[in-house]
Formats: C-alpha cells, structure tokens, sequence
C-alpha cells in the first residue's frame, strides 16, 4: 500500500462510514476497482485500519461533545438514584445502550464468519444494491404512513426502548459488506416514526460507541511490531479519517434537516449495478 | 425480575471470565483467550448489575 493509497483509503473510510453507502462495502469495491493489490489479513493493514476507525470514532465524539457530556451525566445519574425518571439525556443513554447491545453481539460472533462467505466484489456489489432498494423502501413506507390525516413524528426523547433496542439491531445486518449501518439504522428509524433529522442523529450517536470500542478491542493490533512500519500513514490516515468524518457528520445532519435517503439509495444502485457487472465480466475479482 | 437481572448478571459474568482465560471457546475462530467476546459478555453483566439497581430501587 502506497502513502497515496493510504490516504485515499483514509478520506473513503471517513466519509463512506457515516453516508449510507457502506463503508465496508467501498473498501472492498473501490481497490477491486483500481487494481489495487492490499492484502486484508496483512498485520499492518489492519493496524492502518483501527487507526482510520479510530479517528472516525474521535470525529464523532468531537462533533456530539456536548450530547455526550449531558448524556453520560445522565446516565450516571440514573444508576446513582436507582431510575431513569423523566430526564431525557438519561432515557437517551439508555436506548443508546440498548440499541448497541446487538450490534456487539452480532459483532463478536458473525463478524468473521460473515467477512469470509461474503467478502467478494460481486456479492459485495449484489449487497449495496439491497442497500439502495432497503433505502427506496424506507423512504416510500414512510411517505405513505406520513399522507393525509397521519400522525406527527415521534420525538427522539419519546422512542421506546424496546423501538430502540429494534433500530440497533437494524445495525447488525451492516456486518454483511455493502449493506450501510447508518442507512439501515436510519431507515428503522423513519419506521418506528422519528424524522429524518432525529433518525440520523440517534443513527450517528450510535455509530460512536460501536466504533470507539471495536478502535480500542484492536488497539493490540496497532503494538505489534509490523505496525511500526505504517505508522506515518496510521497516523496521517488516521488524521484524514478524523477530518473528513467531522465534515461528513456535519453535512448530513444538516442534509437530513430537510432531505431524505433517495439520492443515497440512487448512488448505492448505480454504482452496486456497475461493480457487479464487472465482477460477472470477471473485470473485477 | 430482580432475580432475573441478577442471574443474568452472575451467568455473563461468569462467560465473560471463561471467554478471558480462554476455557469457552463457543462462536470463536482459533483456541486461546479471547478478550472481545469477555469485554461484550462483561458489559451485558455489568448492564444487569445495573438494571438488578433499578429493580430494587422500585420496589
């Protein structure tokens, strides 16, 4: 891996990973696409890859500081008197926790497993293109529950946990490359009746804790000592991974101030099309 | 419920030690410790300790 790819992987990493297009799924197409030759099992390619995972997780803390800090208060309030009460930010951590549970459950048992069966471009490509059609149908159910003489959104502050608990599991099905959390968390989201505003940012304040722990799992891999040969570009990668995760974080959630999932859903469609006919063309491997 | 949040409890803490020294190896790929499923089954434990808090703070 060259300092460029590495770069280029890091500012793909910091983007794709909060834009629901899949992450995983573009850090597998894109290199089939270019040609690149990056060995995933390599030790220092997974140590470059906790330092982008790591400064995605930075990113997201950064941009939510000021949730994170009332939301932690919260919940160390709720343990201290013994019950959540009516205090949002504690009723907030607590469906966060709730809705990470099953992604970190999914996340030690299926992780590799499904990594080994699905893990080529073609099906990779056939997955982002289910991202696009789950996408264009969240969007459509929900403009038909929202039609004439529908019920107004729910607050985040009044999801329940057990929708909570739903909307995290949602994110589980992002194990299989192509298929995008956000995307998936956001679209349960839309269906348990939250706005597209408050879907994302229940979306992104639960990508943080799943991330930040799955960066401090991996930390071991970052020590050993082939890492100490990609430590310029860990470092840097993982830097670019930080910016252009702020800047992703901040753009969408003004995006989905007033906008939806489809041109999302369009790329994912297009793009999925194009990759899986190469692969089928043997263009691809 | 109580009991069910304690036992729940007592059981993840007890896998999350097993997974730790690595005697289970249920859902792994390679024999030895392993300190991830540990951490998961730790935090569920730790979860239902809190959740055994909020039960007997109620009643």
């Amino acid at each position: 891996m060259t300092f460029l790819q590495a770069m280029l992987l890091a500012v793909l990493q910091g983007v794709s990973e909060l834009f629901p297009i899949s992450s995983l799924g573009h850090t597998v197409l894109l290199p089939a696409l270019l040609g690149w030759k990056i060995d995933r099992s390599d030790p220092t390619f997974l140590a470059f890859v906790v330092a982008l995972h790591f400064g995605t997780a930075l990113a997201l803390v950064a941009f939510y500081r000021q949730d994170w800090i009332r939301i932690v208060r919260g919940l160390f309030a709720s343990v201290v008197r013994g019950r959540i009460g009516d205090d949002p930010d504690a009723r907030l951590g607590w469906l966060l926790v709730i809705g990470t549970l099953p992604l970190a459950l999914a996340g030690v048992f299926l992780e590799k497993p499904v990594r080994q069966f699905f893990g080529s471009p073609a099906l990779v490509a056939g997955f982002l293109i289910l991202n696009a059609c789950v996408m264009f149908a969240g969007e459509r159910l929900r403009r038909v529950e929202r039609g004439p003489g529908s019920k107004p959104p729910r607050p985040l502050a009044l999801l329940s946990y057990a929708s909570g608990a739903q909307i995290g599991f949602s994110q589980a099905f992002a194990l299989l490359p192509g298929i995008s959390r956000s995307g998936a968390s956001i679209v349960a989201g839309l269906l348990f009746d939250l706005t597209h505003e408050d879907a994302a940012r229940f979306s992104f304040l639960l990508a943080t804790p799943a991330i930040a722990a799955a960066s401090i799992l991996e930390i071991p891999r970052l020590l050993v000592p082939e890492a100490h040969a990609v430590l310029l570009e860990a470092l840097a990668g993982g830097l670019l991974a930080a910016i252009t995760a702020y800047a992703s974080v901040a753009f969408l959630t003004r995006y989905f101030r007033s906008n939806d999932l489809r041109p999302f859903g369009w790329y994912c469609l297009i793009f999925g099309t194009v990759c899986l006919t190469l692969a089928l063309m043997k263009a691809i491997v | 419920m109580k009991v069910l949040a304690l036992g729940i409890a007592v059981v993840c803490l007890v896998v999350a030690i097993l997974y730790w020294i690595g005697m289970l190896q249920i859902g792994t790929s390679e024999p030895g410790p392993h300190i991830k499923h540990a951490a998961v089954f730790f935090v569920i434990g730790a979860l239902s300790m809190m959740w055994f808090r909020f039960q007997s703070v109620r009643s």
